[in-house]
């Protein structure tokens, strides 16, 4: 044979032998599943509440005698940023062997990527991102979500405003898809009430220094401060409130209820209202159980805001993958017809758009270094008054 | 006439034995998922590359490579085709492998600037990021073909860089670097802001498609499915072909020997009547090009443009990749891209701290061999052998 | 607008011109007495500030509560092993590289930069998440219509400025200061003269870093906040004004920091629709100053050799 052929040979038997040896050791066996959070950054408490949350979901499930797979979680992380986002879904929709899986608590990376997960035909339940565009801007089969959106957030948001005699209102909020959402959503929602907005800010989600923009806002004066982000820049932008002497009334959105915002500012944090879809967690109807369970496996973290949300949408993937097998054409389908279905979060129920519908808003208020119901809270029984309340 | 003295050519079999184990080790790398078997295999590796060292095997390959080159350039293509074949169906490791052969056209690109005229560019990332955003915007605003798209996206980085000669031709040494650190910086503030191309939200591309093909659907050959990354695959295999010919044959150009000149000595150069500003902006210009036309691609690729993809620390990345290599030495950059950007894929335990790995890597590079891993080879003024 | 909101923009500008000299300060003495930039001066600023939050809450933890004696801690415990650290890097990483091409160095400090800030990130606990920085300074204002003067800003600008006086003292009125600017003009004749060179590059580099730390510091105090980021751009920022006002000079420095912080107030207020493009635009601004004058506004004297 010539030498070209032999070395041809050579090399390619060489590849090949080695390839088949190495694909043949691997074995495999468990169903996989997957969750997606925020578990590096400033909001990486929500996301390591919710990998917990999911981690406890699958670890109860393969403790059941009854189940009929073993289930593997594979968690990556999002850091809460688009384009990390976008790398790891693409990673975990490519995966063939990942069925499905619990994705986001930021609304910036859920939007992202939901093209994704379309194009690998991968079915996701989002578990923490507000934004209505996630599901309701394509007809996804594959995207659904077991949280609410921020529409209601922000009519109840406007309303209480408006029912304490606040008028004027300057918005801050960041450009990512999220904070637009929200100044959108809560603008249109205090116009039809009758409140002004002053002036509307727009910030980088990383901006350091908002001297700059609340020094304007002082000069218009607002008696509220809207803020439409997350809680790394609410912290600055709470307390560089407080170092230019702006008494505004500090008014968030479900983005700042976090154990980080309380320990970020300290006292400052006192009288920030708050609004999130969903009663408490105490509250909910599996709630109990879920804080029970969860504290027996002494986790660092607490489940934070959307832990509940998070082992809902885990546990609901589970139960598809016992019923129709782990297909992930097969989960979709399944998933398409959830109605009524009971969970810990109550009744789930999918839209068209795959979208759960989660009626009630709890308002909060930080009383005393903690999140407190509105009407549990002194501050509605008139023992203590926010900052320019009348 | 002076005669040249004729050695015989070296052999073929050396490359040759070290590409097909190169290959070999390359599929074992890919297709390995457990955590040990993946640092098994890489301390297996590094042991089999001392010891090929030690043995003096090195030596032999370093020289067919350098002498028989073209034959050898077609094995690794082989080669390429081989992994991809064999990841036929596997959509991560395909888009790995695509990731890296675009890095390294990029990183050629900043080879030109940096390797072989001297002109310093810490803003790689940046055109690169300028490149994907043009495929994003002409694909979601019009109609243009795709493969002009990719020379538009080029273009553009070639044009806005050329917004910076000015300052960067004025400028010597750490001046030099502000220049274009601070047009990192600015880009992707100025991305960031600027809700017209997408804000920190980023824009969708969507994918590559050529006289109907799209490139974005599953194909089947016969009963084989493909992956669709497969057509990016073969899209950026000839984008690499034709730029590392590009290079080499400009580093043996006469264009080549005027921007060594520039770069080893200014005023030396000068005096022997090269015109720098001539040269340097030549470099910048046509380093920014491949730079954009590799991002406009991988933007395609993606689907996905955010500008927190293109910011100083991917720039530095560029630059560390080209450190490692081997400035000036194209072989250098293909084999540091691969390193730099598969093993942090595959030893998820470093995920988190690649950034540092990165860093102390250049450091230890720069402290105790400059050259790179793959140093360049000198100059050859009387080529061997060559129809 | 009015005098108040005026002052409140000018008070703005003040404090972070005075943030930016402090670095730029640090890069044109390292250039001055070595030749060489040193990039990780914006995340030694960064390891000074998280070592006086470890400070603090060390020391909170033990017990202590009063305030000034915290203060006091802090500062001293990061100047302390800032500079320290900036010895070490001196010693170690740059003074070995001396006779190596200037670009070497600028890529060393560069990752070295890169490596502080990882080590930052990956090895203080949750380094990746802002920290809150604890307001040691008095919080009392005095509310002057529009503008608000706080106390702890103008206690920080009153100590930037005493610094600043201070190491101008140092410089001209010192013996160590008469080596360092003996070094600075020409190593060689300085040895002959009996200077020891080593000693004073790491002295140099000792004041270099201590007062990154108190930059660091004093970022922390002002924002209430710190995070592993946060030398990156304080890095680029305080080249960038050391560049401007010309490497080598002192003066230059503190021109340079003052007219970056104006060019940004400047942005933020003279383009109301998006005053994030400030960043933008004094940037913009350093690429050109850079195109008309590329060694700065107060021309270094350079010459080469052929």
């Amino acid at each position: 044979m010539s030498r070209i052929v032999r070395q041809l040979g050579l090399f390619f038997a060489t590849a090949l032998f080695v390839g088949a040896l190495v694909v043949t050791a691997q074995a495999k066996d468990k169903v996989k599943v997957g969750f997606i959070g925020p578990l590096t950054g400033g909001v990486s408490v929500n996301g390591i509440g919710g990998r917990n949350s999911a981690e406890l979901a699958v670890k109860l499930r393969n403790a059941d005698a009854k189940a009929t797979y073993e289930y593997e979680l594979v968690v990556l992380d999002d850091e809460c940023k688009p384009n990390v986002a976008v790398q790891v879904a693409t990673k975990m929709a490519a995966d063939k062997e990942i069925i499905a899986g619990a994705t986001h608590y930021c609304s910036a990376t859920a939007i992202a990527t939901v093209d994704i997960y379309h194009k690998f035909g991968f079915p996701i339940i989002v578990w923490g991102a507000v934004l209505p565009d996630i599901t309701y801007r394509n007809k996804y089969a594959e995207v659904h979500r077991v949280n609410g959106t921020m529409i209601d957030q922000n009519d109840v948001n406007a309303e209480l405003i408006s029912k304490l005699g606040f008028k004027t209102v300057a918005v801050i909020h960041d450009t990512t898809d999220y904070g637009k959402g929200h100044n959108a959503y809560f603008s249109k929602s205090l116009a039809k009430l009758g409140g002004k907005i002053v002036g509307t800010f727009g910030v980088t989600s990383d901006q350091q220094d908002f001297t700059a923009e609340l020094t304007q806002v002082k000069a218009l004066n607002p008696e509220v401060i809207y803020f439409g982000g997350l809680t790394p820049i609410g912290v600055r932008i709470r307390s560089q409130m407080d170092k230019l002497g702006i008494k505004a009334v500090f008014d968030g959105t479900s983005g700042i209820v976090s154990d980080a915002f309380i320990q970020g500012l300290g006292p400052l944090a006192e009288g920030a209202l708050a609004f999130r879809e969903g009663a408490s967690t105490e509250k909910l109807p599996g709630g109990k159980f879920f804080l029970e369970k969860y504290a027996a496996q002494k986790y660092d973290n607490p489940p934070e805001a959307y832990g509940a949300f998070s082992y809902a949408a885990m546990d609901l993937i589970l139960d598809s993958i016992e019923k129709v097998g782990p297909d992930r054409r097969k989960v979709i389908a399944e998933l398409a017809n959830v109605k009524d279905r009971d969970s810990i979060i109550g009744k789930i129920t999918f839209d068209d758009h795959g979208q759960n519908t989660v009626a009630l808003i709890t308002k909060y208020v930080v009383q005393d270094a903690k999140f407190v119901e509105w009407e549990d809270s002194e501050y509605a029984s008139g023992k203590r008054k926010l900052s320019g309340q009348k | 006439m002076p005669e040249v003295m004729q050695e015989p050519q070296a052999p073929v079999l050396p490359g040759v034995v070290a590409v097909a184990f190169s290959t070999a080790y390359l599929i074992a790398l890919l297709a390995v998922e457990m955590q040990p078997l993946v640092i098994g295999l890489l301390a297996f590796g590094i042991v089999a590359v001392l010891a090929a060292h030690y043995m003096d095997w090195l030596d032999p390959v370093s020289r067919s490579f350098a002498e028989r080159e073209g034959v050898l350039s077609a094995y690794a293509i082989l080669a390429a085709c081989v992994v991809a074949a064999f990841f036929h169906d596997n959509h991560f490791v395909l888009l790995l492998f695509v990731t890296v052969l675009l890095y390294a056209v990029a990183t050629l690109g900043l080879n030109i600037e940096f390797g072989y005229a001297g002109v310093l560019n810490f803003a790689g990332a940046s055109f690169f990021g300028i490149g994907a955003y043009t495929s994003a915007v002409l694909n979601t605003y019009t109609a243009v073909p795709h493969l002009l798209v990719l020379l538009i996206g080029g273009t553009l980085a070639a044009l806005i860089g050329s917004l910076l000669l000015l300052p960067v031709l004025r400028t010597r040494g750490h001046y030099a670097a502000l220049v274009t650190i601070a047009f990192a910086l600015l880009l992707k503030t100025f991305l960031e802001v600027n809700d017209v191309l997408g804000g920190p939200q980023g824009m969708q591309v969507k994918g590559m498609s050529i006289l109907g093909w799209s490139f974005n659907d599953n194909f089947e050959i016969g009963k084989i499915e493909m992956s669709f990354y497969l057509n990016y695959f073969v899209t950026s295999m000839l984008l690499l072909c034709t730029t590392f010919v590009l290079v080499r044959r400009l580093e043996r150009s006469w264009i080549g020997l005027n921007l060594d000149a520039i770069r080893l000595d200014e005023t030396a150069a000068s005096c022997f009547g090269l015109d720098i500003a001539r040269w340097k902006i030549t470099a910048f210009v046509l380093g920014n090009f491949v730079i954009g036309l590799a991002g406009a691609l991988f933007g395609m690729v993606g689907g996905f443009v955010a500008p927190n993809n293109y910011t100083f620390a991917d720039s530095l990345i560029m630059v560390s990749i080209l450190l490692l290599g081997g400035i000036g030495n194209p072989w250098g950059v293909v084999v540091a891209t691969f390193i730099v950007l598969v093993l942090p894929e595959k030893l998820q335990t470093i995920q988190e701290y690649r950034f540092l790995l990165y860093a102390l890597i250049v450091i230890v590079v720069l402290l105790f061999r400059p050259e790179g891993l793959l140093p360049r080879p000198v100059r050859r003024y009387f080529p061997r052998g060559r129809a | 607008m009015d005098v108040g909101l005026l002052s409140q923009y000018i008070m703005n500008g003040l404090m972070l011109g005075m943030m930016y000299t402090l670095v730029a300060v640090g890069f044109t003495l390292f250039f001055g007495v070595l030749d060489i930039i040193k990039f990780s001066h914006g995340d030694v600023l960064t390891v000074g500030a998280f070592t006086g939050l470890a400070t603090y809450i060390g020391l909170r933890s033990v017990g202590v509560s009063s305030t000034p004696l915290l203060l006091l801690a802090v500062l001293v415990v990061s100047i302390l092993a800032m500079a320290a650290l900036g010895m070490l890097i001196a010693r170690y990483l740059v003074l070995p590289l001396r006779s190596a091409p200037a670009l070497n160095t600028l890529l060393i400090t560069l990752m070295l930069g890169t490596v502080l800030r990882e080590m930052v990130r990956l090895f203080y606990p949750q380094g990746a998440n802002p920290k809150p920085f604890p307001a040691l300074l008095p919080t009392d204002s005095i509310n002057l219509g529009q503008f608000n003067l706080r106390l702890d800003n103008a206690m920080m600008l009153a100590t930037g400025v005493a610094i600043i006086v201070g190491l101008r003292l140092l410089l001209n009125r010192t013996k160590l200061g008469l080596a360092i600017r003996a070094v600075a003009q020409d190593e060689e004749t300085a040895r002959t003269m009996g200077i020891n060179f080593t000693a004073v590059v790491l002295i140099t580099f000792a004041i270099g870093s201590a007062l990154a730390a108190i930059g660091g510091v004093m970022n922390g105090l002002y924002y209430n906040e710190i995070n592993f980021g946060m030398g990156l751009l304080l890095g680029v920022i305080g080249f960038s004004a050391a560049i401007i006002g010309g490497l080598g000079s002192i003066y230059g420095a503190i021109l340079g920091g003052f007219l970056f912080a104006a060019l940004q107030t400047l942005g933020a207020v003279a383009l109301p629709f998006a005053s994030a493009y400030k960043d933008v635009f004094a940037f913009t601004v350093v690429i050109a100053l850079m195109a008309w004058r590329p060694t700065g506004l107060i021309q270094e004297k350079i010459s080469e050799r052929v």
